[in-house]
């Protein structure tokens, strides 16, 4: 017995309403965040992830009064991020009740950020989204900004410095694969050496993509419009895991 | 059934607070003794450190030690199930409720923290086999007063229990309908 791995549907938000895009553009609606993070949590979810997008491009605040409504409704754990640029903001989502934060672009422009959360909140209450992308001459470069603007520090120094600074765990985005239905990048995910938990995401089309996934070493599989679209529910998913010989919590 | 949320200024309580409250009890959050309660949940996040200093406020230690000496009841989690033992090795000097014997230890878990889902083990069928969320670095590594006890690099104490006194290691407010199903089960 140990821990098993978790299944984290992620709803992006956007001026309230949940949003899929493709290649991190073209939104479409998808529906009310609350009522999909219980629908989720009924099929099953382990975690539900809330991005606030809009907050990212645009800098605006996330909805505070959602992340409230989202502590009182839900009884499993949840994680929000987007627009978070200093110490002041992650206080206030903690306040508002979210259980951890998630951070792309403030970490990677303040680094001291992340040692500042961990410092305040534990170690645990910090997950760091990583954008990768492979570029066309088949290096792996890091992106933030929802996936606009590229980044120079190399992609593995960024990962040895984000477990050094105190993240709790790894939120993975192939880039190249998100929104594509291809599956994750399986390689991305064999060859990430490093003691933190690694959430997968980005490209999963199918429940043997999650398989393929946790089978490559992913703590926790994260995934967007295979849910959204209700192609496959959460216990879908899990059922087939479990089939498959993967321990799952249902 | 009328639950008093004990707030020690460690961690947010609306979770915890909606929990109690779909399982059918009026709650109201405390930041001062007031014993017109059924029932007394303590909940804690952060250092053992800093929880036990925050019990030296307000004459928070000798109220709860009353209460529980008279035979009310009580529910402690996480951090507010550890400090109802002596002591912990995560603040030496900071001196627990010592309502049970015993002292909180550092795990041997294989990634620190503990941040996940894991299975009870447990006599009672109740438990046996329940998916439950756990975030922790420190625990109880063995008690005579133990109902449930998990796995992760090695065994330790899940859920504690003497007369009318449980402590949850894991937090039920976030294990799912189940999490409150444990939770009806103290507070029914």
């Amino acid at each position: 017995m140990s821990l098993v791995p978790r299944i984290i549907p992620c709803l992006d938000v956007a001026n309230g309403r949940v949003v899929k895009g493709t290649n991190f553009k073209q939104l479409l609606d998808m529906g009310d965040p609350i009522e999909l993070a219980l629908k989720y949590e009924t099929q099953g979810a382990d975690e539900i992830v809330f991005l606030d997008i809009k907050a990212s491009v645009d800098k605006q605040a996330s909805a505070l009064a959602m992340i409230k409504k989202v502590a009182m409704t839900l009884s499993i754990p949840f994680t929000v991020g987007g627009g978070i640029k200093q110490l002041s903001d992650v206080d206030k989502f903690f306040d508002a009740g979210a259980d951890k934060v998630t951070l792309n672009t403030a970490a990677v422009e303040n680094p001291q950020l992340i040692n500042q959360i961990a410092n305040k909140y534990g170690s645990q209450s910090l997950i760091i989204a990583i954008d990768v992308n492979h570029e066309s001459n088949g290096d792996l470069a890091i992106y933030t900004h929802g996936g606009s603007k590229r980044v120079k520090k190399p992609y593995a120094n960024w990962i040895n410095e984000v477990v050094e600074r105190g993240a709790g765990e790894v939120l993975m985005t192939a880039m190249h694969k998100d929104g594509t239905g291809s599956g994750f990048d399986l390689e991305l995910l064999k060859q990430a050496d490093f003691p933190l938990p690694i959430i997968a995401s980005g490209g999963a089309n199918k429940p043997k993509d999650f398989l393929d996934a946790i089978s490559a070493g992913a703590d926790a599989v994260l995934a967007a419009g295979i849910f959204h679209r209700d192609e496959f529910t959460v216990a879908d998913v899990k059922n087939y895991l479990i089939n498959n010989n993967i321990k799952m919590r249902i | 059934m009328k639950a008093g949320i004990i707030n020690l200024n460690s961690g947010n309580l609306l979770s915890i607070v909606s929990a109690v409250e779909k399982c059918g009890c009026e709650t109201r959050v405390i930041t001062k003794p007031d014993a017109n309660f059924d029932v007394l949940v303590m909940p804690g996040q952060g250092r053992f450190g800093f929880v036990c200093e925050q019990l030296n406020q307000n004459n928070w230690r000798e109220f709860i030690l009353d209460w529980i000496a008279q035979g009310k009841r009580f529910i402690g989690i996480c951090v507010g199930m550890q400090v109802l033992f002596e002591k912990s090795l995560e603040d030496e000097t900071a001196q627990g409720l010592a309502v049970f014997n015993g002292a909180i230890d550092k795990l041997k878990h294989p990634k620190t923290p503990m941040v996940g889902w894991a299975q009870l083990d447990s006599a009672d069928t109740f438990y046996q086999n329940q998916f439950v969320y756990f975030v922790n670095s420190y625990g109880l590594p063995a008690s005579d007063y133990c109902l449930a006890t998990v796995n992760y690099g090695e065994q330790f104490c899940a859920i504690v229990k003497k007369d009318n006194v449980t402590g949850f290691q894991f937090h039920p407010e976030k294990s799912g309908h189940y999490g409150l199903e444990v939770l009806q089960r103290c507070l029914a």
